[in-house]
């Protein structure tokens, strides 16, 4: 089989990169697929911490590459999900231990048994993400509706439409802040996705929930109830393919608003508040 | 004592008071941004901007009259393609007399500066007309969005 290859980059740093890959990752695991989860943020990793792994490491992806172990030996197994492993960045390297052409050799050998790839991509636009993208023939850049965030990821969109490899790219939105947008003081997802001109693939609103599954070592898709959990459920199902509208995320405006919303979801009806 | 009263004076006079105006952030953050992403997708820092501004004008002025302070120049994004948007007000158009002494003008000029070339000097001052006459090709310049790094 001929697993895909996505990265999962943005630019700036804290919006979001790496909560982004371990939540598609154990989703995609979830619903039956073979998946890697690959750490390439070489000497600032927490991929390992926010998938509760950061005991099981034995071997690193520079371990591998230096040819101390086999590729196997170095990926960790999920704690829940045996379809889910991680390929862990080693913690007192930097980014120039690794290049691009061994990231892609790994990638490709990965791809021959596994549905999926997902590399985690550390901030920035030097060395870190030309090694992260080398393997990659798909991208999801994520972003938050700031202008700091976007300007990143407008400047990483051109980076990414000059390289021949990437065949598509789609924009993720964290951390959406539905009563800021409505009071006209946050840009909106239509505002974004206009200033950048990328299609979207998820929109994930601002959920504490985040942070507490992170402190457990556990990603918020595993929270059924969690809204961010499940706008990152259908992240996963769009990359497989499904045709799934995005969630509602609007919070009703007043009291009225809401009983109705209460009860549109109880006869299972979609309604835009 | 006299604090407390004017304290409730302030909340009373505030309640029944209009509410300030608010601004809408959203709108401000949106276009700040449009105009930071246009100056790094073409490179064209604002110094850049009004030496092209002022090179379109010295080109356009010889063919029509017009209001040389209104003259806008501004980028827009349509889907995947990035647009060069020129809004000219003209004033008047000029005559056929004055366009044909303009040609004139130009040809003379041209004969002249070919005869210096050939005489083996090289004229700066064609140079520079050069480049003005390139920026300003047409008043909408399309740019592909592909070509930026």
């Amino acid at each position: 089989m001929t697993g895909r290859v996505i990265v999962i980059t943005s630019g700036k740093g804290g919006v979001g990169k790496t909560t982004t890959s371990a939540n598609i990752g154990t989703a995609l695991a979830k619903a039956g697929q073979k998946v890697v989860l690959i750490d390439t943020d070489i000497g600032l990793r927490n991929l390992d911490l926010l998938l509760g792994l950061e005991n099981r490491i034995v071997y690193t992806i520079i371990d591998v590459v230096e040819e101390r172990c086999k590729l196997k030996q170095a990926l960790v197994k999920d704690k829940k999900n045996p379809n889910l492993c991680l390929l862990a960045a080693a913690q007192t390297r930097d980014k120039s231990s690794i290049n691009q052409e061994q990231l892609k050799s790994i990638c490709d050998e990965l791809k021959e048994e596994n549905d999926f790839i997902i590399v985690d991509c550390p901030a920035g636009i030097e060395q870190g993400f030309q090694n992260a993208v080398a393997g990659a023939t798909e991208a999801i850049v994520v972003t938050t509706p700031e202008m700091s965030a976007v300007r990143d990821a407008d400047r990483i969109i051109g980076l990414l439409e000059a390289k021949e490899e990437i065949e598509s790219y789609k924009l993720l939105l964290n951390r959406v802040r539905p009563k800021l947008v409505q009071s006209n003081d946050m840009m909106s997802v239509d505002d974004v996705v206009d200033i950048l001109s990328c299609s979207l693939i998820g929109i994930i609103p601002e959920d504490v929930g985040v942070i507490t599954s992170t402190n457990k070592g556990e990603p918020i898709v595993n929270d059924e109830k969690s809204l961010a959990g499940q706008a990152y459920q259908n992240v996963a199902k769009r990359i497989m393919g499904e045709e799934v509208d995005f969630l509602d995320i609007d919070e009703p405006k007043g009291f009225v608003a809401k009983i109705k919303k209460f009860f549109a979801g109880l006869f299972g009806k979609e309604q835009k508040a | 004592m006299k604090e407390i009263f004017t304290d409730l004076y302030r909340k009373l006079a505030g309640f029944f008071q209009a509410p300030p105006e608010k601004e809408n952030l959203k709108e401000v953050a949106c276009n700040r941004l449009k105009l930071v992403l246009m100056q790094d997708r073409t490179n064209l820092t604002p110094f850049l901007l009004e030496r092209m501004r002022g090179e379109m004008i010295d080109v356009l002025s010889k063919y029509v009259e017009m209001d040389k302070e209104a003259l806008e120049l501004s980028f827009e994004q349509e889907g995947e393609q990035m647009a060069l948007m020129l809004s000219i007000p003209v004033l008047r158009a000029k005559d056929e007399a004055e366009l044909q002494a303009l040609i004139k003008a130009e040809e003379e000029a041209k004969v002249k500066a070919e005869k210096e070339k050939t005489a083996g000097k090289t004229g700066t001052g064609k140079k520079s007309k050069k480049s003005s006459e390139e920026a300003a090709k047409g008043p909408k310049k399309k740019k592909s969005r592909k070509k930026k790094q």
